[in-house]
């Protein structure tokens, strides 16, 4: 039957819900190459549902892109630890774990299909995926990202971790304070990569034709979050600890992974013009999980490799972002680029404009469209170096604080992000005063 | 004597007259037609850059890129574009039927050949265009691709693909014209061809060892690019 997900998994997948017949739970793993951490994650999924979900049937799907290592033999053949040693409780129900190489564009969004389409074709409730190179991942986890869903009415349950400071500067600098800004939900990780799913969302991911763009790679889960908060389905976070994995692939290209991020979050914003333009201001999202501190990994920053890397896009680019940019904005960029001594400052007003002047000139040139992305990177490289060389000696609260308030920069700047995109007028945007108190943030519920 | 050269003056005369008779009617018709085409023309430009507004095709110039290719500031306006155009065509238009008045062999022909040529001209227009659209495009990707991977130069190496580019279409306009197909086509082969003799040598004699290098310092950088720079997403 068309559009039937059964239908379009592949023979040995086929034939694997054949015989598991349904599902009440399904644990998505994507992987590529992680035969040195998948063991531990499968293990702690597999924990994870016979601790907190022994009642419910359970289903560990890897979804793997051509590893050429042992990662899908760990899965399938890695023995579960004695349940005593756990301390769970023998599940009344299997766990099956499942290792299928998905096919189409290699890439997370294609390996998440696969999933998806496992998790439908199951029947399941639930579906939660998390990322195969985990390092801090924990029984609990699984619990958090699938009890609000299966106990909670919830569709769409996203991380909420501790990082480093410099950990995550797409989210901070760009996807989080932008997509806040835009749909009005404070999702402060909204491309985490770890996330409970309900039935229904799933189907409408599922029902959606993009699947073969950068939503393939990169892009989807920044496109998940979104469709669920621009949607209306209900969204929620679970505190999961430290996010602590292995480092990404050295050679993987910071420009691609922009480009397909940010151009996803543009791509969406086009897509939901309608939803976002009538929204102002934003409001905390459920928070679950107790939240405690937590030790992270350092990470070390190359200041100056960045700072050049801008100064050689003044030198190089500014003709590509003339298209986007304002000439006052472009200006002041340009201006910065002149800039060899500390402190180097981008300040948060500018960053606002840079990026919902790059949103708007993308929907009106689409053909400049993988131009204008791709020479974000060094512009982005800029608001990096200055959000390092301003947080150098804060605190990671003092840190939350300061992204706070580049947040509400974003939201404050909506009004001309609105009339940017609609060819109005452009009202002043003014650099906003520094918060004497921290905003609060989100509400805790344990 | 005298009846000679009386004859003489008359047949002067005769010809003059038979010229007058025969070119002036022409030309004065020839220099009205044009009078009128140059009023035609601007007015209808007048009326076509006050009265079409042409969005449609505004939005088509900028999501295309081809306003930011010819206009720096990026103001091309499908409009003026279109009256330009117009304007010209007209112009042409009434020059051809200015020549055909005069109804000699050498008009004719060059009536014959601007008419015969102007598909010609047309395709050969849209080749050239499209080739420089897309040396500007492709340009600018290896403009971006130098810039973000740090090499060194990216301009010359953006310059040097939109030279390719446009010289391939140059040619192949050139092709389509018949326009000095032999001399184009053998410049096209010989610097390609030495171009890529260029390049062998460079890398295979003075070459691989700087780009062994590069190479072995990229990997390395890239080592520490993972090791040290940021966990981005």
């Amino acid at each position: 039957m068309p559009g039937d997900p059964a239908s379009l998994l592949p023979a040995e997948a086929l034939s694997a819900v054949t015989s598991i017949r349904g599902a009440d739970i399904v644990i998505g793993i994507p992987s590529y190459n992680n035969a040195r951490t998948i063991g531990h994650v499968v293990y702690a999924a597999h924990a994870g549902l016979a601790k907190y979900f022994p009642q419910f049937t359970g289903v560990i799907v890897n979804s793997d892109g051509g590893s050429r290592d042992e990662t899908r033999d760990i899965v399938l053949s890695s023995r579960f630890p004695d349940a005593h040693v756990l301390m769970v409780s023998t599940p009344l129900k299997p766990v099956h774990r499942l290792s299928f190489p998905y096919h189409g564009i290699p890439g997370k969004g294609s390996a998440f299909r696969l999933i998806f389409q496992m998790a439908e074709s199951l029947g399941a409730k639930a579906c939660a995926v998390v990322d195969s190179d985990l390092r801090s991942i924990t029984p609990e986890w699984i619990e958090l990202l699938i009890r609000p869903v299966l106990h909670n009415g919830y569709d769409f349950v996203a991380p909420y971790y501790h990082r480093h400071k410099y950990d995550g500067t797409i989210t901070n600098s760009i996807v989080y304070p932008l997509t806040r800004a835009l749909y009005g939900q404070r999702v402060r990780q909204p491309i985490g990569g770890d996330f409970g799913v309900s039935r229904d969302l799933v189907s409408r991911y599922l029902s959606r034709q993009d699947w073969e763009t950068d939503v393939a790679r990169y892009g989807i889960d920044i496109w998940m979050t979104t469709i669920a908060v621009a949607e209306g389905f209900r969204v929620c976070q679970s505190f999961l600890g430290a996010k602590l994995h292995d480092a990404k692939d050295p050679g993987a290209d910071l420009s691609a992974m922009l480009h397909q991020v940010v151009g996803s979050v543009f791509a969406l914003m086009q897509e939901y013009s309608g939803v976002w333009s009538t929204r102002s201001g934003s409001h905390d999202v459920d928070l679950f999980g107790f939240r405690y501190d937590v030790g992270l990994d350092p990470v070390e920053v190359n200041l100056d490799r960045m700072k050049n890397a801008f100064r050689n896009g003044c030198e190089q680019l500014s003709e590509i972002w003339a298209i986007a940019l304002q000439p006052d904005t472009l200006a002041a960029i340009l201006q910065l680029g002149r800039v060899f001594s500390s402190p180097f400052h981008l300040e948060d007003s500018l960053w606002v404009r840079v990026i919902f002047e790059f949103a708007s000139a993308i929907q009106r040139k689409p053909i400049e469209r993988m131009h204008l992305l791709k020479s974000l990177t060094p512009l982005y490289l800029a608001r990096v170096a200055s959000f390092v060389e301003e947080t150098r000696t804060m605190t990671a609260s003092e840190v939350e604080q300061r992204i706070e308030e580049l947040c509400l920069s974003f939201e404050e700047g909506k009004p001309y992000l609105t009339a940017l995109w609609a060819g109005k007028p452009l009202p002043h945007l003014s650099p906003r005063a520094p918060q004497s108190e921290p905003p609060g943030l989100e509400v805790s519920k344990s | 004597m005298i009846r000679t050269l009386q004859e003489v003056f008359n047949r002067a005369v005769e010809n003059l007259y038979f010229q007058v008779t025969t070119y002036l009617p022409p030309l004065l018709v020839a220099i009205l037609i044009l009078l009128v085409a140059y009023a035609l023309a601007r007015s209808i430009r007048w009326l076509l850059l006050h009265a079409f507004k042409g969005l449609a095709a505004d939005r088509f110039l900028e999501e295309s890129g081809l306003s930011s290719l010819f206009a720096r500031a990026g103001r091309l306006r499908a409009a003026a574009l279109l009256a330009t155009f117009v304007y010209w065509a007209i112009f042409v238009i009434a020059a051809l039927t200015a020549l055909n008045v005069f109804d000699t062999k050498l008009t004719s022909q060059i009536v014959e050949g601007t008419v015969f040529l102007f598909p010609k001209l047309l395709t050969a227009g849209a080749i050239l265009l499209a080739g420089v659209w897309l040396g500007h495009y492709f340009g600018r990707s290896v403009l971006l691709w130098a810039c973000n991977e740090e090499l060194p130069r990216p301009r010359l190496l953006a310059s040097l693909t939109r030279t390719v580019i446009v010289f391939v279409a140059v040619v192949v306009a050139a092709d389509a014209l018949n326009f000095a197909r032999n001399v184009f086509l053998a410049s096209f082969i010989i610097l390609t061809g030495a171009a890529a003799l260029a390049a062998s040598l460079a890398f295979g004699l003075g070459g691989r060892r700087a780009f062994e290098d590069y190479l072995e310092r990229r990997s390395h950088s890239r080592a520490e690019t993972g090791k040290s720079f940021f966990q981005h997403l």
